[in-house]
């Protein structure tokens, strides 16, 4: 028998084929990254009963926006590029511990000690219900405190009264446009200052921190509470 | 003949081609890998607001769409309406069942990220609407979705 060549294949038109996949891919593709500013709604308690807290006036921070894109803070008309302001005033005024502005939130010194006092009166609590998760997470909390104030310098540290609060309120025809806006200050003010509080404590960076790990998640819950965003949304009637 | 033409063949020699594909390939897997497919067919037109504190949403696998904005099909009217997968919700309460519906396997509403993309300048009662019918079912981690300002 005579012994025959294997012929070469051709692969003249591997190229076409590649293109061809080239350009379903260049046609499909959609390069934009989706970004976006994270939040948490307040999660809904119906059989829950809302104790009643008073609330001082100085506490709030009332932002409103309204049907005609006006923007008005404790029922003054302002400017967008006014709000940064009087957010970062809002949470720093006072931030020293003593009255610079008495319309402002106060700030309360926590210290080693006073930690873990409520740490104990949380503990006693709980050995008579120790399943009770508003304690536990009250203790947590304590907890986060008390490394804190183990992490300055001075052993303490002012934190801002805890029921202060941001209240966003919208109209039926506010735009989204505005309602982003305004919810961007807040971020930033809020990312700003817990830039600042990092650099403070000599930690690294803040948009470095890392939530996957220990180390990460401790700093972040503490800067959290030196710099708490409590943001309050009032709903639209329907 | 003449005395010009001389010995061998004068043609230009072909260009090698035969590195082409791996070039075209080079690229085609270049595209392949930075390639995010579209996820839905847009109904509404949505223009992002622009945020610079916008940070970029990670494990789109458990991210949630919902799209409000105004219809692309004049048939449809000029009011914002929402969009859930393909199709155009007749009204806002159509969205907690829809948010359930896509649940994961072991994982609960709260688990998934929802991510509202929402045109500029739609009015705020409908997304307000949204936000309460997504409390309802405890889907409380909400993405406001915005472009990056450089």
């Amino acid at each position: 028998m005579a012994r025959r060549e294997v012929g070469e294949i051709n692969a003249g038109s591997m190229a076409d084929i590649a293109f061809l996949l080239l350009i379903f891919f260049l046609v499909t593709t959609t390069m934009e990254v989706d970004a976006g500013i994270g939040r948490t709604l307040p999660l809904k308690r119906d059989n829950v009963e809302q104790e009643p807290i008073d609330i001082r006036e100085r506490d709030i921070l009332e932002i409103l926006a309204n049907s005609n894109d006006q923007l008005m803070v404790e029922g003054k008309f302002i400017e967008l590029d006014e709000l940064e302001e009087i957010v970062v005033d809002f949470y720093t005024a006072n931030s020293k511990g003593n009255e610079t502005d008495p319309t402002m939130p106060t700030y309360e010194l926590r210290t080693v000690s006073s930690c873990q006092v409520q740490i104990a009166n949380l503990q006693t609590l709980l050995e008579s219900d120790p399943d009770n998760a508003d304690l536990n997470r009250e203790k947590e909390k304590w907890e986060t405190k008390l490394a804190l104030c183990e992490e300055m310098p001075t052993k303490a540290y002012y934190e801002i009264s805890k029921m202060s609060i941001i209240q966003l309120k919208n109209q039926a025809n506010t735009s989204y446009g505005l309602y982003l806006e305004v919810q961007n200050i807040l971020k930033k003010v809020v990312n700003d200052l817990r830039v600042k509080k990092c650099e403070e404590l000599g930690w690294e960076d803040y948009y470095e921190l890392d939530d996957k790990t220990i180390d990460g998640q401790e700093k972040i819950a503490m800067l959290r509470i030196l710099v708490p965003e409590r943001i309050v949304e009032a709903r639209i009637d329907r | 003949m003449s005395k010009f033409k001389k010995k061998g063949n004068k043609d230009i020699p072909g260009v090698n081609t035969s590195a082409l594909p791996d070039i075209i390939f080079m690229l085609l897997f270049f595209f392949m890998v930075a390639t995010t497919m579209k996820e839905v067919d847009m109904q509404v037109d949505v223009v992002k607001p622009v945020a610079d504190q916008a940070i970029e949403l990670e494990d789109k696998d458990n991210v949630d769409f919902i799209y409000i904005g105004y219809p692309m099909d004049a048939s449809q009217g000029t009011e914002p309406r929402i969009q859930l997968d393909d199709m155009l919700a007749p009204d806002y309460t159509f969205v907690s069942d829809w948010k359930q519906m896509k649940a994961r396997e072991g994982k609960t509403p709260f688990d998934i990220v929802t991510s509202l993309k929402v045109h500029k300048d739609v009015g705020m009662r409908i997304v307000s609407n949204v936000k309460e019918e997504l409390r309802e079912i405890d889907a409380i981690k909400i993405n406001y979705s915005a472009d990056q300002r450089d």
